[in-house]
């Protein structure tokens, strides 16, 4: 199994068999599609697409759990953004009255498109997430020539998260062993006492900081001067080939998003005024 | 890598660059800059997933600890770690990639601002007088005011994913949830931590070293 950003993929999924950097172009691309997609069909069905994907990369779909109390937070937020906060609009069609709230349908219709184009963003995230491991968001930066010293503080960063969590389990530990039980109290009373899981995380990622640097110095690393100019051979880039498969995959994106906004733009296409989705929705709650 | 410091230096001395004293760049502020992002990676994810208002907005973000903080006692590297851990703890709370790029600026000027006041005023960051905690406050509700102006008005609308009469509530959301923890934490992790910082060699006297 491989130990990815967000769970575990097993050493055979296929998605190994693509260079990182078509994962990386993937997130950047596909997460604009929603943004010119108004059909909620279309981001479902792009949501959907996801989902196979994952499955095809044989993606731990458990993971997904998690995301569960965050989309219908979500979801419930946008909902009453748009309808109990959506103000007072008499040139909209009132659907119902609730408690002296108008409840609008151009509301319920818009919370409906704005929470499907964001859903599809967080499932792009989610498979980038959940398919790439540190070296592989390091191969990705160092494909597309981005700077070592950036490169390195970027693969620091993600190593030190990390530590970072083993470090808060350890002082959550420490402060339990001494009789701290924070089940059962008030809110207020937890955040008060997260003050002090803050200071010992600080004051240990500070002692670290000294340790990191008294490595990279006894390797020999420089980020500035001199020694920085020499240039290092990509070790790790020597093990990852651009064949022509990744090739086809950057094009078919590329392509695929060129499509999107010449349909878009010339031809009105994605629409709201075509959802059939949307004219489904009208019916039930009219 | 400590220095010898007197532990009696005045809060002009914490900042002034003495005659002769060397200071530059080095692998440690790298690897700050680095720490400083994954701690905020962290604690920014726990605040993002534990009392979420939406879009990456929090009722109460911890984030801003790390965030402030950090440019306090580093300089433009915790500035730069303050920019750059949202992005990342947004994103593992389920924020779209795009909708954390554009909070960048916000979070930029969320870290800058309280950096720039104690170097700009000369405040000591041990917070030994009202005068520094004053000013604190003053920059946390500034930067923070700035950043859910930002937030909400040009990118949550940019997007189109709120209506006009919701953006107060997300505007209320981002301010009280900022201010509410910087006041929790800030205060405290400074008083605590300022005494041991200020006598590494990670502290940064200027912008960069």
């Amino acid at each position: 199994m491989n130990k990815t950003l967000l769970g575990y993929v097993p050493n055979e999924s296929p998605i190994y068999y693509i260079h990182p950097f078509v994962k990386l172009f993937f997130l950047l691309i596909v997460s604009l599609f929603p943004l010119f997609v108004t059909a909620p069909e279309w981001n479902i069905g792009l949501m959907l697409a996801i989902i196979l994907l994952m499955w095809i990369s044989r993606v731990d779909m458990r993971t997904l759990k998690i995301y569960i109390p965050i989309a219908v937070s979500m979801g419930s937020i946008i909902l009453l953004s748009y309808t109990v906060l959506g103000g007072t609009h008499p040139e909209f069609e009132l659907i119902v009255r609730i408690i002296g709230v108008n409840i609008y349908w151009e509301r319920i219709r818009d919370a409906v498109i704005v929470y499907f184009r964001i859903l599809p963003m967080i499932f792009t995230m989610v498979f980038f997430l959940t398919t790439s491991r540190e070296r592989d968001i390091i191969v990705a930066m160092r494909s597309i020539r981005i700077p070592f010293v950036v490169t390195y503080v970027f693969a620091m960063a993600l190593r030190s998260a990390g530590m970072v969590l083993e470090d808060f389990q350890i002082v959550r530990q420490a402060e339990q062993a001494r009789g701290f039980d924070p089940a059962g109290k008030s809110i207020a009373y937890k955040i008060r006492q997260y003050v002090m899981y803050m200071i010992p995380l600080f004051a240990l990622s500070l002692r670290r900081s000294e340790e990191f640097t008294n490595a990279l110095v006894a390797r020999g690393y420089a980020f500035t001067g001199e020694a920085s100019r020499i240039k290092r051979p990509d070790y790790i880039l020597t093990h990852y080939q651009f064949k022509a498969l990744d090739l086809v995959f950057t094009v078919v994106i590329g392509l695929l998003f060129i499509i999107l906004l010449v349909m878009h733009y010339g031809y009105n296409f994605f629409g709201m005024e075509t959802s059939w989705l949307i004219q489904l929705l009208r019916d039930v709650v009219s | 890598m400590t220095t010898e410091v007197s532990s009696e230096l005045t809060a002009e001395q914490i900042w002034k660059v003495e005659e002769g004293e060397r200071r530059s760049v080095g692998v440690i502020h790298i690897v700050i800059l680095a720490l400083l992002i994954g701690i905020g990676f962290v604690v920014g994810a726990f605040g993002s997933i534990s009392f979420p208002l939406g879009f990456g907005v929090n009722f109460f973000w911890t984030g801003i600890a790390v965030q402030q903080v950090g440019p306090v006692w580093f300089g433009g590297w915790g500035v730069l770690a303050g920019a750059i851990f949202p992005f990342f703890s947004n994103a593992i709370s389920g924020t779209p990639f795009y909708v954390s790029l554009a909070y960048v600026p916000a979070n930029a000027v969320q870290a800058f601002l309280p950096a720039w006041v104690f170097r700009r005023f000369k405040l000591d960051p041990r917070l030994r007088s009202g005068r520094d905690y004053g000013y604190l406050f003053l920059a946390m509700i500034v930067s923070s005011a700035f950043g859910a102006l930002w937030s909400p008005l040009v990118v949550l609308k940019g997007f189109g994913l709120l209506t006009a009469d919701s953006v107060p509530l997300f505007i209320w959301g981002w301010f009280g949830g900022n201010v509410v923890a910087g006041v929790v934490f800030n205060f405290i992790l400074l008083k605590a931590l300022s005494p041991v910082v200020i006598r590494t060699t990670a502290f940064v006297k200027r912008w960069w070293s």
